[in-house]
């Protein structure tokens, strides 16, 4: 839904901040891939020079929605720019902080956020979700347009899972505080939403059309893989996370064959039971 | 004090028509007018009735503040700054701030906060060299505030004077300055301070808008307006109860600690004359602000209003 633009009535200034966030975005639109990620384009341009006292409808409602937007942007640059600091002060309200600094703003930004760093670990985490996203999309095109072989499911999933899990290499010395601040009670709405929607992606690029009882295990086999393998790699300490990615294959591995098992019991059980009902009118 | 039963309907609407009557004719009649708690006075009349008010009470302020809300006013600017969360290298500038609760609490909060980054530091670096460990040290002995300044302002000289007494006994001298200033007219250049607070002062502001222009112009961008003022109580048993107490129980108080039944008379008046908690909101919207939200304290009691310049 595009909202209608108009200039907020301030009466003696425009916005400090907000009308140099919506110049910087005229520039770079192409490359960087926080644009690509920022789900409003540049053009909601909410600052341009008031042209004169526009008549028409500045209710509230619209000039809340028109700044909310442009807000909601700040905050995404501050906590893309506060990434930078984790390494350093870890998923902290200092290092939005810092963030926020470069960013030519004060540090009193930071009280915009909440004091635990939770936003920024959950940024942070929606942005590698996009950007896994993006590179199952590019490669899907590639198999499509032939110039690619489809791989198999199984290794489809592990090259997933590995391509996600190494985005958090950088930032893998500080995991461990933002895998707590992610299993905080007022964060595990949003952290568990994140999660499966990033399965859901990946089994939906794996080209899972399931429409019973199956989707629902898959999910749940994937995301265990997952968590499983992130925990492995917090103490995985070989080089380039060489025993994380042999786990990830033993488990991907484990999960391919009890699918079989499964077809396996199953006709085993009906022979079991056939055999069962053959002796039973044989004996009567 | 029976025969001041608070029309608030009344008041309000009367208050209300009178800020038009002084929008609109601003600069055309000499004298605007507005209120002093329940009575009606010019502009003029007003800054200097208040600011009679405070250099009588000045000696006693401390003291009344204690008695009046049993001491919870503590707990409520201490609230103030927890919200804050200054880190060091803040600068901050407290307006109306004269007897420097709020300095003073700020000054303490950035020093542990600077004391446990200091700690982080040392428990990281496993093996540091001997040049590193005596730069530690000197590092240690001159920045126990890490460049954090704190600038009180005020506009009565008296509440003023008692602060810098209070600073000097509790043995506060580094980052602290005193400033006599006009919330409305701000003897300071633009985008200076990290952070603007005013607790308990912007209800004896006469112009408020100026005051939060004021405000807006001062802070740097990202910078964080703050204001800790009494309010509106929605609750209908809550505000009977609250009501009785403001204009039964701290007159009284006010003649008998400080001797002077006038002033907390004007004090509680001027509460019930303070905009509530969304009027108040969208001034500071019109004064250019953005994320403006509240936070209620004892059920509106208290309210802390914040804002960001961006």
């Amino acid at each position: 839904v595009r909202c209608q633009l108009f200039p907020p009535q301030r009466p003696l200034q425009a916005s400090a901040v907000l009308r140099r966030v919506s110049d910087e975005q005229k520039e770079p639109l192409a490359s960087s891939s926080q644009q690509q990620f920022d789900s409003h384009p540049a053009d909601h341009h909410p600052e341009q020079e008031p042209q004169g006292p526009r008549p028409s409808y500045t209710g509230q409602g619209g000039q809340e929605s028109e700044d909310y937007e442009s807000e909601e942007q700040l905050q995404h640059r501050i906590l893309t720019a506060a990434l930078e600091f984790v390494p350093e002060h870890g998923w902290t309200a200092e290092a939005i902080a810092e963030g926020a600094k470069t960013l030519g703003l004060s540090v009193a930004a930071a009280g915009m956020f909440h004091s635990d760093g939770s936003e920024l670990v959950l940024h942070f985490v929606s942005h590698c979700n996009t950007k896994l996203a993006e590179l199952l999309e590019k490669e899907q095109k590639l198999v499509q347009l032939g110039e690619a072989e489809k791989k198999p499911t199984e290794q489809f999933l592990r090259d997933a899972v590995e391509a996600r899990l190494r985005m958090l290499i950088p930032y893998i010395e500080k995991w461990p505080q933002a895998l707590s601040i992610l299993l905080l009670p007022h964060n595990i709405p949003s952290s568990l939403s994140l999660l499966t929607s990033m399965i859901d992606d990946i089994w939906h690029y794996a080209g899972d059309q399931s429409t019973d009882f199956n989707w629902y295990t898959r999910r749940a086999v994937l995301t265990g893989i997952y968590n499983t393998s992130e925990l492995v790699m917090m103490q995985d300490s070989s080089p380039d996370f060489e025993d994380t990615w042999r786990f990830l294959e033993n488990r991907v591995a484990d999960a391919m064959n009890m699918g079989n098992a499964a077809n396996q019991v199953q006709s085993t059980g009906e022979a079991v039971v056939q055999g069962l009902m053959g002796a039973a009118v044989t004996v009567s | 004090a029976a025969g001041l039963c608070p029309c608030r309907a009344l008041l309000t609407g009367r208050s209300g028509a009178l800020r038009a009557f002084c929008g609109s004719v601003r600069g055309l009649a000499a004298a605007p007018e507005t209120h002093f708690g329940f009575q009606t006075v010019t502009e003029e009349e007003r800054r200097e009735k208040i600011y009679k008010v405070f250099e009588s009470v000045a000696k006693k302020y401390d003291v009344m503040n204690d008695s009046m809300t049993l001491g919870i006013h503590r707990v409520w600017k201490d609230i103030l700054v927890h919200k804050m969360n200054p880190s060091p290298g803040t600068l901050l500038l407290d307006v109306a701030g004269g007897t420097g609760d709020i300095a003073f609490r700020f000054i303490n909060y950035v020093r542990s906060v600077r004391k446990h980054q200091l700690q982080q530091k040392l428990k990281h670096h496993q093996n540091l060299s001997w040049q590193e460990i005596s730069e530690s040290y000197q590092e240690d002995k001159s920045k126990s505030l890490g460049d954090s300044q704190v600038v009180v302002c005020d506009i009565n000289k008296e509440m003023l004077k008692v602060g810098k007494q209070k600073a000097q006994h509790l043995g506060y001298s580094e980052g602290l300055s005193w400033v006599l200033g006009n919330a409305e007219e701000l003897p300071f250049d633009d985008d200076q301070f990290d952070v603007y607070t005013i607790a308990f002062g912007i209800r004896n502001v006469t112009r408020i808008d100026l005051a939060l222009q004021e405000a807006y112009r001062v802070l740097k961008p990202g910078g964080r307006f703050l204001c800790l003022e009494f309010s509106h109580v929605n609750n209908p048993l809550l505000s009977r109860l609250y009501d009785l107490y403001s204009f039964q129980v701290i007159p009284v108080l006010g003649e008998v600690i400080a001797g002077d039944w006038k002033s907390y008379q004007y004090l509680v008046e001027s509460i019930r004359r303070f905009p509530a908690q969304e009027e108040f909101t969208a001034m500071i919207e019109d004064a250019g602000f953005f994320k403006v939200d509240y936070q209620n304290l004892n059920w509106g009691i208290v309210a802390i209003h914040s804002g960001f310049k961006l």
